[in-house]
């Protein structure tokens, strides 16, 4: 028996809903689009709970005694 | 003020919010390694009781991550040297709606997936602060 298939058209940014699970619509590194459980924006957390990035001058004074970048992020 | 005085503020304590932490560790099996790791961590650093080795995050990497005001620890915290360690938190500086000046805990993942499907922890914390990927 031949297995039907759903198509659906979704964009990048588009949530989501599979067996109770959601998912965003991402950039595939391949250059197509794929589905990865969502990562909400701290944009979106912060407004909620009412907090901002602090200055860059708040984290270095924070971090002066920290290890320095190594280069991989 | 002095400008001794002005050099350092106190430490900020470190949030592990429960949103993001559904979506960065939750996301693994319980029982998975990568899971299991980052449980272990975050228990050591709330029970305060090891020295952590912070480092500062890149502002601009090759990557593409691009992560101002981050800093991160690599995960087993006890492991011997950075290739020992193959996961990764990162944390951002943040004022709460009070003032006080947090590190809010935004990714966890693997610092060099085998799996080249697999999103860095650079990456996923980039895209928490930006929206996208890089």
């Amino acid at each position: 028996m031949a297995t039907a298939v759903k198509k659906l058209d979704l964009e990048v940014g588009e949530l989501v809903e599979v067996g109770g699970r959601r998912y965003e619509v991402v950039p595939s590194r391949e250059g197509g689009v794929t589905l990865e459980p969502p990562i909400t924006p701290v944009s979106e957390l912060y407004a909620e709970r009412g907090w901002k990035p602090a200055s860059e001058e708040d984290f270095e004074r924070l971090t002066a005694d920290d290890l320095p970048p190594d280069g991989e992020g | 003020m002095s400008q001794s005085g002005e050099k350092k503020l106190p430490p900020a304590s470190v949030e592990f919010g429960s949103r993001e932490w559904v979506e960065e560790v939750e996301r693994f099996e319980p029982g998975a390694v990568a899971r299991t790791r980052a449980e272990s961590a975050r228990r050591a650093i709330e029970a305060g009781r090891r020295k952590l080795r912070w480092q500062r995050c890149d502002p601009e990497s090759d990557s593409g991550a691009h992560l101002p005001g981050c800093r991160k620890l690599y995960l087993p915290l006890d492991a011997e040297g950075a290739s020992a360690a193959p996961y990764g938190f990162v944390f951002q500086l943040v004022k709460t709606s009070d003032n006080t000046l947090i590190w809010n805990f935004i990714a966890f993942g693997e610092r060099h997936p085998d799996n080249p499907n697999t999103r860095t922890v650079y990456e996923r914390a980039h895209k928490r602060l930006h929206g996208r990927y890089p």
